[in-house]
C-alpha cells in the first residue's frame, strides 16, 4: 500500500521544478515582488479601495512620472556610479520647459526638445566630469545637486512671476498633462513604451550588455577593449535626459514653478531604486526591478498617507522597510546559488528488478572472466578519456580526449599519434560516414563533424524546446553516442537535460528520465526531439533490420528498441531488461549481433539507494559529492547479445586492471578496440573466429 | 518520511552530535604507505589474532587452530579447538588463554585448562579480545550481548551498546564485571600501574579507563574504530586502528528507514558499512571518491577499508602511526605485538602477519631524532 502511494508520489509530484524555477535569472527580482506582494496586501485590508479602478489612473500616473528618473538613476547606478542630482536636473528641466511653452510661446514640440537637450546637457556636465575626468560620482554630484539647485533658484526669482500670468493654449500640451487614452493616462503609454525599450536595450542590445559590463567589473571591461568612459559619460546623459523627460510631463500636469520643485527626490528615487533590488555597487539591475521599487515606494506613500500617518511616522516606516527590505535582498542575492545546490538534485524512485544473487555468478551467462587483463594498450598515458573510438578504411584509429581533441593513433602499430582536430569539448560518440567525414557527438557543445580535409563544422546543436520544460532545453547538453541511418539522417542521444557534461555522476543518483533521443536530418538541416523522459540513454546502434535502432538506458540497466521506419515506426520495445551493470556504448560485431559496453556493475546497496529517494536527497544536502554512493563504475564488462535479446558472450576486467569503466568497443577485422571515460589508454584485445575483413564504420552516407 | 522531518528538525543548529564530519587524518595520524610496504611473515585465511609471550614466542590465532611462528614465519600448530578462535592472550606466568567465541579457555595445553563462559550470570556472546594482566588476571572483552563476533557489522548498524569488560582470576574462576554498557568493546590493556585498565570502545571511536563504576573517556575522537592493545617498549601501547570512518555510514547510521531495510535484506558483506578488506567484489558499495580517474585510485579516496597502527605513549597522546592507504592490500589491523625492536601487525583484511622494525619507522617518519 505505502509502496503504492510512493510510487505514485514520485511520478506525479514534480519535485525537480523547484530547484529548476530558482536558477532561472528572474528569480532574482523575487524580493522585491514578494514586498510589493505583501504592501499591497496590508493596505488593501487597512484601507477600503486602496486599489480600484478610480485609483488606478491616478497611480499609473504618478507610477509614470516617478519612474521616468528612476529608470534614469537606475541605468547610472547599473554602470557603477551614482546620480545624486537628477532632482536639481529634473527642477531646472521643469523651470525651463513652462518658460518655453508660458513665456516664449513655443510649440510644443520645440519646448520638449529644447528641455529634452538641456536635459542632456545637464546631464553631460555629470558625465563628462565622472566618464572623463575620473572623478568621484557621489562628490561631483552632490556638488551638481547644489550648483544646478543653486541655478534654479537663481532663475525661479526671475522668471516665476513671467510663467504664472501667461497660459500656454495647447490642446496636446493639456492631453500631456491630464489626457487619457481608454481612461489610461498618456504619461503611462509614454512611460510603458520607453520601459519597454529600455528593458531590451538592457537585456537583448549590446549597448545594454556595455553598461553591464562596466559596472559588473570595470577594469574587465577596459581590458576587452569596450570605450569605460563614454559608456559612463552616456548614462549620466541619459539620466539626465529621463529627468527632463519626467520635468515635461510634471510640468504639463501642475504648471507650476515652486521653488521647492523635486524637494526630497533624489532620496525617493534613491530608495526606490534600492527597494527594487539594484545594487549600489554597478553590474547588476533591470527594469523590472526599478518598476517595482517605483509601485512599492508609492503604495506605501500613498497608503500611510490614507491612513493619515503623520509625516515623520510614514518616512521613518519607508526608512525602515527600505533597511529591511535590503537586508533581504542581499541576503537572498549571495544566498540563491546555496539554494539552488541544495535544491537542484531532485532524486525520484527507481525501482528495478530484483537482481538474482548469482546474477554474476560462475555458472549465470555473466560468468566473471579475466579476458580483459590480456589486453594490448594503445596510447598508455598518452591519451586521456578516450570515449568511443572508429576507425576507418585504412585502419587507423579515431579516438576523443578530454582536451577537446580528436586523436588519430596510425595504422598498423598505433605507435605514433596526432591531433588530428580540435573541437574544444569532449568528444563521445564517434561515427564516420560514407566519405570518411567523423561526425563527433561532444558534451556541452552538440553534434559537429570533422572534413576530410580536418575542418570542424557544427551539425547541431540545438533541437525543438518542449513547451512544459522550465529549463531551456532546446540546447544539448550532453549529447551521447550517435549513428548514421541507412537513409543519412542522423539519430544521436541526449543522456540528460538537467546536468552539464563535468556533472554527469549527479544524473546516476536522481535516477529521473531526464534524457532523450534526436533526430537529425541533413537534407533539410532540421533537429527534432524523437524520444523523451528516457533514464540517461546512452549507446545508439542501428539494428539489422535497418528499420529500428537498439539503445541503452544506464541507470535503468536496459536496452531498447526504436523502430524509425517500417510498419512498428514510432514504437519502442524492450530487448535487454535487468542487465547486471549500466550499459554505455553499442555497436554492431562482424556477424550481425551487438556489442555492448558495461560501463559499472550494479550493488545491492546502490539499486536499494534507487528505492530511496529521500535517502539519496538527504544525501545530496547533507555530505559533500567526493562521499556519495556511486554505480560502481571501477569494474566493467562488454557484452554480446543478439536481437532476441540472448547473451552470447561476456568479457571481463575484474578488478579493473586495465579497464575499470568501459564506455565502448568497436570491432574491426578481428580486433576488438575498447574506449574509456576515466582512462588513459585505449585497449584492443584480438577476437578468435571473426571475419577477419569486418568494417563497422563508413556503411551510410549522411 | 520520518527521517525527513527528523533531519529537517535537528537540522536548527550544527551540534557537534549532528554533524557527519569525521576527524581527518593529521599530526600523529598523518597518513604513510609504511604498513604497505611492510614484509610479510605468514599469509593464511582465518587470521584474527597475535600475542608475543615473555621470551619473545609468536603466537597466532587462525581459524579453529592456534599457531605457533618460528623466527622465519613457519607456522606448527600448538593446538585446536572444534570452535573458530576469536582471541588469544599470555598470562605472566606463560599460560595461553583462548577466546571461542562464546567461552574462554584458560591455561590451554596445561593441566589446569579451564573454561569459563559467563560472568555474574550473563553469559559471554561475542569475546573479541584477552589481555593478561601482571598481577595474573585475565581481562576479557565481551563487546555484545546480541550479536557473536561474525556478526559486528549488525551490531554497528544497531548501534549496540552491550559491550562489558571482566576480570577473571584464572586461579579460582571468580569473574568479576568491570564495565558494562561499553559500545563494542574490542580491546583490553593494562599497563600495571594500578590507574585501571584501559578498553578500546570501537562505536564510539574512543578508550575508557576502568578506575570506578563509571569508566572515564581518555582518549576520544579517534579518526577510525579502535581494537585491539599491544603493549610497547617505554610503558606505551600500540593501538590497533580495524577500520577508518568515512562520512557516508555516519549519514547511514543516521538514516533509520534505509539501514533498516538494508539490514533486512542485502547480505552483510555488501553493506555501507566498513570492512576488514575491500575491492575484491565488484558488488561492495562504491563512493564518487573511490572511482577511478585516468587509471588511478586516489590514496585519499573514502575508505571503504583502510591499514593503521598508532603507537601512544605512556601519557595517552599518540607519537605516530602506520597506514596502509585506500587501494593497498594491508587493512583491517586488529592485532600486533612487539618483540624487541620488531612490530608484528595482524592484517584481518588480507590474511597477512607484517613485520617492521620500529626503530627503522622511528627513523623514517623523523629522521635521526627521537619520537
Amino acid at each position: 500500500m505505502s509502496k503504492t502511494l510512493t510510487k505514485l508520489r514520485y511520478r506525479y509530484w514534480p519535485d525537480h521544478i523547484f530547484g529548476e524555477l530558482l536558477q532561472k535569472p528572474w528569480m532574482e527580482t523575487a524580493v522585491p515582488l514578494v514586498v510589493m506582494g505583501l504592501t499591497v496586501l496590508f493596505f488593501s485590508l487597512q484601507i477600503d479601495n486602496f486599489i480600484s479602478t478610480g485609483n488606478i489612473a491616478d497611480y499609473l500616473r504618478q507610477t509614470s512620472e516617478l519612474g521616468f528618473v528612476v529608470l534614469g538613476l537606475s541605468l547610472v547606478l547599473i554602470v557603477g556610479g551614482i546620480d545624486l542630482s537628477v532632482a536639481s536636473m529634473f527642477a531646472l528641466c521643469n523651470l525651463l520647459v513652462l518658460y518655453c511653452m508660458h513665456v516664449l510661446q513655443w510649440p510644443v514640440a520645440a519646448s520638449i526638445s529644447v528641455t529634452l537637450i538641456a536635459g542632456a546637457l545637464l546631464g553631460a556636465v555629470n558625465g563628462v566630469l565622472i566618464g572623463y575626468f575620473q572623478m568621484r560620482a557621489f562628490l561631483t554630484t552632490m556638488v551638481t545637486l547644489i550648483v544646478f539647485k543653486a541655478i534654479h533658484d537663481m532663475l525661479n526669482f526671475k522668471v516665476a512671476v513671467a510663467i504664472s500670468s501667461e497660459f500656454p493654449d495647447s490642446a496636446v500640451w493639456d492631453s500631456l498633462g491630464f489626457g487619457t487614452i481608454w481612461s489610461v493616462p498618456t504619461i503611462a503609454y509614454v512611460f510603458g513604451a520607453v520601459a519597454l525599450f529600455s528593458h531590451i536595450f538592457l537585456t537583448r542590445l549590446r549597448g545594454g550588455w556595455n553598461v553591464l559590463a562596466v559596472g559588473g567589473n570595470r577594469r574587465s571591461a577596459y581590458n576587452i577593449g569596450l570605450p569605460v568612459n563614454r559608456i559612463v559619460a552616456l548614462s549620466y546623459v541619459a539620466s539626465g535626459v529621463f529627468a527632463a523627460t519626467s520635468a515635461v510631463f510634471y510640468a504639463a500636469r501642475l504648471s507650476s514653478p515652486g521653488a521647492d520643485t523635486g524637494k526630497g527626490l533624489e532620496i525617493t528615487v534613491l530608495t526606490a531604486a534600492i527597494l527594487g533590488g539594484i545594487r549600489l555597487g554597478g553590474g547588476k539591475g533591470s527594469v523590472t526591478k526599478a518598476i517595482l521599487g517605483t509601485l512599492i515606494i508609492l503604495l506605501i506613500t500613498n497608503g500611510l498617507l490614507r491612513l493619515a500617518t503623520p509625516a515623520g511616522t510614514a518616512r521613518i516606516i519607508l526608512a525602515t522597510i527600505l533597511l529591511l527590505a535590503a537586508t533581504l535582498d542581499i541576503r537572498w542575492f549571495k544566498n540563491r546559488h546555496k539554494a539552488i545546490d541544495e535544491m537542484y538534485v531532485s532524486p525520484t524512485l527507481l525501482d528495478l528488478p530484483e537482481q538474482a544473487e548469482d546474477a554474476t555468478g560462475p555458472n549465470s551467462v555473466y560468468a566473471p572472466n579475466d579476458r580483459l587483463h590480456h589486453v594490448e594498450a594503445i596510447g598508455l598515458g598518452e591519451v586521456e578519456a578516450p570515449e568511443d573510438v572508429v576507425l576507418d578504411q585504412d585502419d587507423n584509429l579515431y579516438c576523443g580526449s578530454r582536451h577537446g581533441d580528436i586523436i588519430r593513433f596510425f595504422a598498423p602499430d598505433y605507435k605514433k599519434h596526432e591531433v588530428y582536430a580540435r573541437i574544444g569539448g569532449q568528444p563521445l560518440g564517434l561515427a564516420l560516414d560514407g566519405d570518411g567525414t567523423l561526425y563527433a557527438c561532444v558534451g556541452g557543445m552538440g553534434l559537429y563533424r570533422v572534413t576530410t580535409d580536418r575542418k570542424v563544422e557544427l551539425v547541431t546543436d540545438e533541437t525543438n524546446r518542449s513547451w512544459l520544460s522550465i529549463i531551456d532545453d532546446s540546447r544539448l547538453r550532453l549529447a551521447d553516442d550517435l549513428d548514421i541511418l541507412p537513409d543519412g539522417r542522423i539519430l544521436f542521444s541526449e543522456a540528460t537535460v538537467r546536468y552539464e557534461m563535468h556533472e554527469w555522476q549527479t544524473d546516476s543518483l536522481e535516477g529521473r528520465g531526464n534524457g532523450r533521443i534526436i533526430l537529425y536530418d541533413p537534407k533539410t538541416k532540421k533537429t527534432k526531439t524523437v524520444l523523451r523522459h528516457l533514464v540517461f540513454p546512452n549507446g545508439i546502434v542501428v539494428g539489422s533490420d535497418n528499420q529500428s535502432i537498439l539503445f541503452a538506458e544506464s541507470w535503468n540497466c536496459s536496452v531498447k528498441r526504436y523502430w524509425f521506419g517500417g510498419p512498428k515506426s514510432g514504437q519502442v520495445e524492450m530487448v535487454l531488461e535487468n542487465l547486471p551493470g549500466y550499459p554505455d556504448n553499442l555497436n554492431i560485431a562482424s556477424d550481425g549481433n551487438y556489442w555492448l559496453a558495461i560501463m559499472g556493475m550494479r550493488s545491492p546497496a546502490f539499486d536499494l539507494a534507487m528505492r530511496k529517494p529521500g535517502f539519496r536527497k538527504r544525501m545530496a544536502k547533507q555530505l559533500p559529492l567526493d562521499e556519495w554512493l556511486a554505480p560502481n563504475i571501477n569494474t566493467g564488462c562488454i557484452v554480446k547479445f543478439n536481437d532476441q535479446g540472448e547473451i552470447l558472450d561476456v568479457l571481463w576486467d575484474l578488478g579493473g586492471v586495465n579497464h575499470p569503466m568501459i564506455t565502448s568497443m568497436r570491432e574491426h577485422k578481428g580486433y576488438l578496440y575498447i574506449g574509456g571515460i576515466s582512462n588513459n589508454r585505449i585497449g584492443r584485445l584480438k577476437l578468435d573466429n571473426v571475419d577477419e575483413t569486418f568494417v563497422s564504420s563508413g556503411r551510410y552516407n549522411v | 518520511m520520518f527521517d525527513t522531518l527528523r533531519s529537517k528538525l535537528t537540522s536548527f543548529g550544527n551540534s557537534r552530535s549532528n554533524s557527519l564530519s569525521v576527524p581527518v587524518f593529521d599530526g600523529a595520524f598523518k597518513p604513510n604507505n609504511l604498513l604497505e610496504e611492510a614484509d610479510i611473515v605468514l599469509e593464511r585465511a582465518g587470521l584474527e589474532d597475535l600475542v608475543a609471550d615473555a621470551q619473545g614466542q609468536l603466537f597466532a590465532a587462525c581459524g579453529t587452530s592456534v599457531l605457533k611462528l618460528a623466527s622465519d614465519g613457519t607456522p606448527s600448530e600448538f593446538a585446536s579447538f572444534e570452535a573458530v578462535v576469536t582471541a588469544l592472550a599470555i598470562l605472566p606466568d606463560g599460560g595461553l588463554c583462548v577466546g571461542l567465541g562464546d567461552r574462554v579457555i584458560t591455561g590451554v595445553g596445561t593441566t589446569s585448562e579451564r573454561s569459563v563462559d559467563q560472568a555474574e550470570g550473563t553469559p559471554f556472546v561475542a569475546v573479541t579480545a584477552l589481555y593478561g594482566q601482571a598481577n595474573g588476571g585475565l581481562l576479557i572483552c565481551d563487546a555484545s550481548a546480541r550479536h557473536e563476533v561474525g556478526d559486528w557489522s549488525r551490531d554497528l548498524m544497531e548501534h549496540g551498546r552491550s559491550g562489558r569488560l571482566i576480570r577473571l582470576d584464572p586461579a579460582s574462576g571468580k569473574t568479576e564485571v568491570l564495565a558494562s554498557g561499553l559500545a563494542y568493546a574490542f580491546g583490553a590493556y593494562d599497563d600495571g600501574t594500578g590507574g585501571g585498565p584501559l578498553v578500546s570502545e570501537s562505536w564510539d571511536h574512543g578508550v575508557c579507563r576502568v578506575d570506578g563504576p563509571k569508566p572515564t573517556h581518555v582518549i576520544d575522537r579517534i579518526a577510525g574504530y579502535p581494537s585491539r592493545f599491544a603493549p610497547a617498549d617505554d610503558g606505551g601501547f600500540w593501538l590497533t586502528i580495524c577500520f577508518s570512518r568515512t562520512q557516508l555510514v555516519e549519514f547511514v547510521l543516521k538514516e533509520n528507514d534505509y539501514r533498516q531495510e538494508m539490514m533486512r535484506t542485502i547480505d552483510p558483506r555488501y553493506w555501507i558499512a566498513p570492512s576488514f578488506g575491500s575491492g575484491a567484489d565488484f558488488r561492495e558499495p562504491l563512493q564518487a571518491g573511490g572511482v577511478k580517474q585516468m587509471g588511478y585510485l586516489k590514496p585519499w579516496a573514502p575508505p571503504r577499508s583502510y591499514g593503521l597502527v598508532v603507537r601512544y605513549g605512556a601519557d595517552l597522546i599518540p607519537r605516530f602511526s602506520l597506514h596502509s592507504r585506500v587501494g593497498g592490500a594491508h587493512h583491517g589491523i586488529n592485532a600486533a605485538a612487539q618483540i624487541g625492536d620488531t612490530l608484528y601487525v595482524l592484517s584481518k583484511g588480507s590474511g597477512r602477519i607484517l613485520k617492521l622494525s620500529v626503530s627503522g619507522v622511528r627513523e623514517t617518519l623523523a629522521g635521526k631524532g627521537s619520537l
